[in-house]
């Protein structure tokens, strides 16, 4: 406890426990896991907000996401810079959302950030053409990745815009039965 | 909390703020704020969440307290980066705890309580989940096998969990007082090893099967003694085994309700059949669990084959090939299926016979024959579902549907043989009477909860194969019907046992309980049999033989084994059926469940990341003795609880309990009880009925509204500079959408209409619009100009929707007028459902927007515009005159049908235009009028209003917000790129009047609406377009007049006193409301006209017109706007 309380106030600790779903430990064990990847670079003193950012190729090395091909969307969508660079907190809420806690309309907010690629707050063809190549690894062929787009709009574009919005892609996503359990990762 | 919401609410509105308005608005935000800031930019968010205002009333600090505390309870839900929820959180602390300490002091008790509880929670919460075990050994799992196999192991935890607790009420209650308290070891007869056994007591063979020492220890029923109380303290031992039995099920079944319960939850929004393949498989495709390259790799490789199938279905979905192939291979594999099951079951029958007469004709059996028939069917429920399975292989199913019928063959299968084994075994039981070992009660119990378990695990497992989620649920169904049988069962055995104690010295509950342990043991071995050779093995065989072998052994013919979750997961419910149905004849056999869970979790764990592949299965169970266990010497087991009544409670109390439990008692009581479930089960019906349908409404109305609130929030942010960007965009997707409305010009789209006129409801009216005409394109809608059959499925969506559209409206709008706004709106919709005139409208709003941008194909949309809407135009602009604004003071007699039969379609449509445009501009005078006409209405129009002003009263009255709306509109349509900013600017303005005006206009004009409702249908059956527009027109006028008259009157305060003259005039306040609206639906109809087209001739035409044939019009304008009325009612 003595060492633990060094790192992070009390306050502070309860703060991030009303912030994220996660417990004290789990924040604790967060912050070890952040810490341990720049060592050098994270000090084991949070009382006083140190400023300290991680590079995006050291969030991306995580095992947890170095296999996901959205990992680079991920850490974009969560880093306050935008491009995946995170702080701690970034850090604590990109796994507080990904938790299991976490309810389905936040994932999907995110969910539906990270997938849209431009930033236009729409997932529009594009940004369905780079999920498809991430996900498949460029294995469907243009004809197959153009063909699924349209299906995608299609079937979830209910205001014939041609592109999904937040709540066209909420609409969808609620009746996903996998979504809860696929979005998610286990820190 | 006023103070709270308004500075998000912006600058514009320093109106007096009713505080209904602003809890709505408040609310509103707050529901949907937290997804929409990203848009909106986060300083509106701050702002609102964090400012509070210092307020003496205490009830409204309260609130504002609780409001904090909401917000601290629910921020970790909301969208933020971590600083600005730590901020808000910070403030929202700061508030409550400044304000607190002003509050009563049982308030401030309470809340230090709720703190103080919350606090306690979080901790014991925090210690609770430091003792869940293998959590870093199943998210290994999960990162190399995704969630689902993660689940099974999860779902073992959890049995797990439910074991200790099973253990702990065992062991405490029953185990433990018994080893200290109870009778030692061989001082009574069901303590002590018979004479004739004792030789063979130590013998392995002996222990084995659970006989000998084991045979008369805590481990089994028959060793508890029957004596009231033991120890120096008095324990009931009888009672607290039956009790505890009682509990284990209560727990059990508890237990798997909830968990029943939070999963039918979390499935409920996943309910609805709505296809969404490719959505779900590009979207919820790839696990985010994974963290291992080569699982990566698979996962991969498998969304690929996901989406491949997906497009060859999709491709396929008309042709089918071969389809007389695939039928006879089906009907081949059913055969097969029932062949096997047909055959599985006779074996059983037949080996359980062979026993039977083997036990007669021998008086020692061999190890073989003594375990040849639980060998037999637990061989047989191992193999004959892998024979499925390749049966299965024959179909060609989808994989799902495969799976599907596996596990309902699976399931037939184990139910058979449980049957057929339950058949035989009673066959043995009543052949043999004299010494039956395993009686049949027991058997039908375990088969029946064994069957209801395989078939809930079946069906979990189906899900499970997609999800884990599932598992647990179906798990718990099945413990439930266990319980269920097990009680029926235990009083089933009762009557048995006089039949099987006979002479047997060996009471059954023992026999029973041996028999369930050694279910339990066998199926241990054989579990952890099958995974070390079948799996193991064959996973080293693949790996290191593959090199020295002609085929790849990898990827074809052994392959590595494969994690069946379904099955896995079905074994597990089976092995805890058989706990709980033993756990009454052997109290240790939760603990060696534990045990057994524990290995399991290791053994399975290691295979699965080793060698990747498991799967098998067993089952059996027995009744109660005379001369043993702490029951004996009683008829039933449930008579200890009689038995203690009688004995150790007053006589008051036997007495009561004698009555209660008479048959006069009982059985009105259940039959009450069968009643309360019938009852309950009807409104469950009921409920689930209703249930569905709210859900079908909130998918409309949820996304719907949501837009809606959404846009209405940024057209209040927005402040003019900014909004003057976005709207051009917005009008340019509104437009496309609207003419798609336009397009299916059903009654509905009139409605959409008017939404669309006022930005916020533009958005909804949109929206909707384009979902019932959803995957068509616009432009063809537009070309075709036919009416699509989605818009007449709309309707019911739009209705649904008016609610929410209207409440967002009168955010913007105003505060006073909000609930006949409200109405306003409802109306409006439902007349132009009603109205064909509508239709007309709408082809007109097109036909204009079209002509002011060139860009689009003005060809397309003139053809369709003059084809079916020009009479409805021609309507309009008689209406909009402003001579009839004179004369609607006194009359509303100004709509010339005739003239608009002679003139030509597009001329008329043209006057319409000019006139609406005309008012609109004269409302925002900061636009310069792009025509001359323009202008001269205008003129026309400031004048005449100043004319009504003298006649009027005086009074000063606001004018009237709809047609400021509708200029609005107006604005965008036609003149979007000249005068966004202008427009939105009116908006302001117009939100600002609206408030104030929704009210009054509604009064004004109900007098028009009154006329009778005949119009509609004449309206409808008027095939030309000019026989319908004089309907329209009567309204139009005096719609139009007055509305000229409010926008001249927004710009300059006199106008709108005359307007509001006019409207007091004609008293019909009441019905006025309603018909305000619709009128002013109309009107903005004509105001897009106008902006968009403003010929000077068309206008001189059209007060001709007007001129020449005010009577008639008279007469149409009274039935139409009756004709609104009723619909909108």
């Amino acid at each position: 406890m003595g060492n633990k309380q060094t790192i992070f106030t009390a306050q502070q600790l309860d703060a991030y426990q009303d912030c994220t779903y996660f417990t004290r430990k789990e924040i604790l064990r967060l912050f070890y896991r952040y810490r341990d990847l720049a060592p050098q670079l994270v000090p084991l003193d949070y009382t006083n907000h140190p400023d300290v950012k991680l590079p995006y190729e050291l969030i991306g090395s995580m095992p947890e996401l170095k296999d996901n091909p959205f990992r680079q969307r991920i850490a974009e969508v969560f880093s306050e810079d935008g491009e995946g660079n995170m702080t701690l907190d970034n850090f604590l809420d990109m796994f507080s959302v990904l938790s299991e806690m976490a309810p389905r309309d936040l994932k999907a907010y995110y969910a539906f950030k990270i997938y849209d690629f431009n930033n236009d707050d729409f997932i529009c063809k594009s940004d369905l053409e780079k999920t498809l190549n991430k996900l498949t690894r460029n294995e469907l062929t243009e004809d197959e990745v153009k063909m699924v787009c349209e299906k995608v709009i299609d079937e979830a574009d209910l205001d014939n815009d041609g592109r999904l919005s937040l709540e066209d892609f909420q609409h969808m996503i609620n009746r996903a039965p996998d979504f809860l359990s696929t979005f998610h990762i286990r820190i | 909390m006023s103070s709270a919401s308004e500075p998000v609410v912006g600058s514009s509105r320093s109106l007096l703020a009713a505080k209904r308005h602003r809890t709505v608005r408040k609310n509103s935000r707050r529901i949907y704020s937290a997804y929409r800031d990203h848009q909106q930019g986060s300083s509106d968010e701050e702002g609102g969440d964090d400012k509070e205002v210092d307020s003496n009333d205490p009830e409204e600090m309260f609130q504002n307290i609780q409001y904090q505390k909401e917000i601290i309870a629910n921020i970790r839900s909301r969208p933020w980066p971590m600083r600005r929820k730590l901020k808000v959180l910070k403030q929202a602390r700061e508030i409550v705890l400044k304000y607190e300490g002003q509050l009563t002091r049982t308030r401030g008790y309470q809340t230090a309580g709720a703190d103080l509880l919350k606090k306690l929670y979080r901790v014991l919460y925090n210690i609770v989940v430091t003792f869940i075990p293998w959590e870093v050994r199943i998210k290994k799992i999960e990162s190399h096998f995704g969630s689902g196999v993660a689940s099974y192991f999860i779902f073992l935890r959890w049995l797990f969990g439910i074991n200790i607790v099973l253990t702990i009420m065992t062991g405490s209650f029953v185990v433990l007082p018994e080893l200290l308290a109870g009778a030692p070891f061989g001082t009574t007869r069901s303590k002590t090893i018979p004479k004739e056994h004792l030789a063979s007591a130590q013998d392995l063979d002996t222990i084995w099967s659970l006989g000998g020492y084991l045979q008369y220890s805590v481990l089994f029923y028959g060793y508890y003694g029957s004596v009231r109380k033991i120890g120096s303290a008095g324990y009931r031992l009888p009672l607290a085994y039956f009790l505890v039995g009682m509990a284990v099920f209560a727990y059990s079944f508890i237990i798997l309700l909830r968990k029943m319960a939070k999963n039918s939850r979390l499935s409920l929004a996943s309910a609805s059949d709505e296809n969404f393949t490719f959505c779900w498989r590009v979207f919820c495709a790839w696990d985010y669990l994974i963290g291992n390259p080569e699982a990566a790799e698979c996962k991969g490789a498998a969304i690929v084959n996901n989406i491949r199938e997906a497009i060859v279905e999709e491709q396929e979905k008309k042709k089918d090939t071969s389809l007389a192939v695939l039928i006879s291979l089906r009907i081949l594999a059913n055969i097969l299926v029932l062949l096997s099951l047909a055959g599985s079951i006779y074996i059983i029958y037949f080996v359980v016979d062979r026993s039977q007469k083997l036990e007669q004709e021998k008086p020692e059996l061999t190890l073989w024959e003594k375990n040849e028939v639980s060998v037999v069917v637990s061989l047989i429920t191992m193999i004959a579902p892998s024979a499925f399975e390749l049966v299965a292989q024959l179909e060609m199913y989808h994989p799902r549907t495969s799976l599907r019928f596996q596990l309902a063959r699976v399931l037939v299968l184990y139910l058979g043989n449980l049957y057929s084994l339950i058949i035989a075994l009673l066959d043995k039981v009543n052949s043999m009477s004299s010494a039956p070992h395993v009686s049949s009660s027991n058997w039908t119990n375990t088969s029946s909860t064994i069957s209801s378990l395989s078939a809930q695990v079946s069906r979990i497992s189906v899900s499970e194969h997609h999800n884990s989620t599932m598992a647990t649920i179906s798990t718990a169904i099945n413990f439930i019907h266990n319980r269920s049988s097990l009680i029926t069962a235990s009083n089933q055995t009762i009557p048995f046992e006089k039949n099987a104690r006979s002479q047997q010295d060996q009471c059954w509950e023992t026999y029973v309980g041996q028999e369930m342990l050694k279910l339990s043991i066998i199926d241990m071995i054989f579990t952890v049999a099958s995974i070390l050779l079948i799996d193991f093995i064959r996973g080293l065989v693949v790996r290191y033989l593959s090199d020295c072998c002609c085929w790849d052994l990898e990827s074809k013919f052994p392959e590595y084994g494969e994690f069946k979750i379904a099955e896995n997961v079905l074994h597990l419910i089976y092995n805890q059926g058989m706990i709980w149905m033993g756990a009454f004849f052997s109290p240790c056999l939760p603990a060696f469940n534990v045990l057994k869970l524990i290995g399991l979790m290791y053994l399975r764990s290691w295979a699965v990341l080793t060698c990747n592949v498991p799967h098998q299965q067993v089952f059996r169970a027995s009744r109660p003795s005379e001369h043993c266990g702490p029951f004996s010497g009683q008829e039933k087991i449930y008579d200890i609880i009689s038995d203690t009544v009688a004995s150790d409670f007053p006589l008051w109390f036997s007495k009561v309990m004698s009555y209660v439990t008479s048959p006069v008692v009982v059985l009105p009581a259940v039959l009450l009880l069968f009643m309360l479930i019938y009852y309950l089960q009807a409104i469950a019906r009921s409920l689930k009925f209703t249930n569905n349908q709210l859900r079908i409404q909130l998918q409309t109305e949820r996304t719907e509204d949501k837009k809606k609130v959404f846009q209405m929030a940024a057209a209040r942010l927005q402040v003019p500079e900014a909004s003057a960007d976005k709207n051009p965009d917005q009008q340019e997707s509104d437009i496309p959408s609207q003419e798609a409305s336009i397009h299916t010009s059903s009654p509905q789209q009139n409605g959409s209409i008017t939404n669309v006129q006022s930005p916020i409801n533009r958005s909804n009216s949109i929206r909707t619009i384009t979902q019932s005409a959803s995957g068509a394109d616009l432009n063809e809608g537009c070309v075709s100009g036919s009416v699509r059959s989605p818009a007449v499925i709309v309707l019911p969506k739009h209705q649904v929707e008016h609610l929410p559209n209207s409440r967002p409206q009168h955010f913007i709008g105003g505060r006073s007028g909000s609930c006949r706004s409200k109405s306003c709106h409802h109306m409006a919709y439902n007349p132009p459902s009603d109205l064909s005139n509508a239709i007309h409208t709408d082809p007109l709003y097109r036909k204009t927007i079209r002509s002011l941008h060139p860009v689009e194909a003005a060809g397309i949309i003139a053809a369709q515009n003059y084809g079916g809407r020009c009479g409805p135009t021609t309507r309009y602009v008689i209406v909009n005159e402003h001579r009839p604004r004179k004369k609607l003071l006194c009359s509303t007699t100004r709509i010339p049908r005739h003239y608009l039969m002679e003139e030509p379609r597009e001329i008329l449509e043209l006057y319409q235009r000019n006139i609406k445009h005309y008012t609109p501009r004269t409302i925002h005078q900061q636009h310069p009028p792009r025509s001359h006409t323009s202008q001269q209405l205008r003129k026309e129009e400031e004048e005449t209003g100043k004319d009504r002003k003298r006649t009027s009263l005086g009074k000063s009255l606001r004018p009237c917000s709809l047609p400021d709306h509708h200029q609005q509109a107006h604005f965008y349509i036609g003149e979007r790129l000249d005068s966004f900013r202008e427009s939105q600017r009116a908006r302001y303005e117009m939100q600002e009047d609206d408030e104030e005006e929704a009210g009054k206009e509604g009064i004004d004009w109900g007098d028009f609406n009154l006329p009778s409702p005949s119009q509609t249908s004449v309206k409808e059956k008027e095939s030309s377009h000019t026989q319908r527009q004089p309907v329209h027109s009567p309204r139009r006028q005096y719609q139009s007049p007055t509305r000229t008259r409010h926008m001249g009157s927004q710009l300059k305060p006199k106008l709108r006193g005359q307007l509001e003259t006019h409207l007091t005039e004609s008293d019909s306040a009441s019905i006025a409301s309603s018909s305000d609206q619709q009128n002013s639906s109309t009107d903005q109809y004509i105001h897009v006209i106008h902006s968009k087209e403003r010929h000077l001739g068309s206008d001189v035409r059209q007060e001709k017109m007007s001129k020449k044939k005010p009577k008639t019009n008279f007469d149409l304008n009274y039935t139409e706007s009756n004709d609104l009325i009723c619909s909108n009612v």
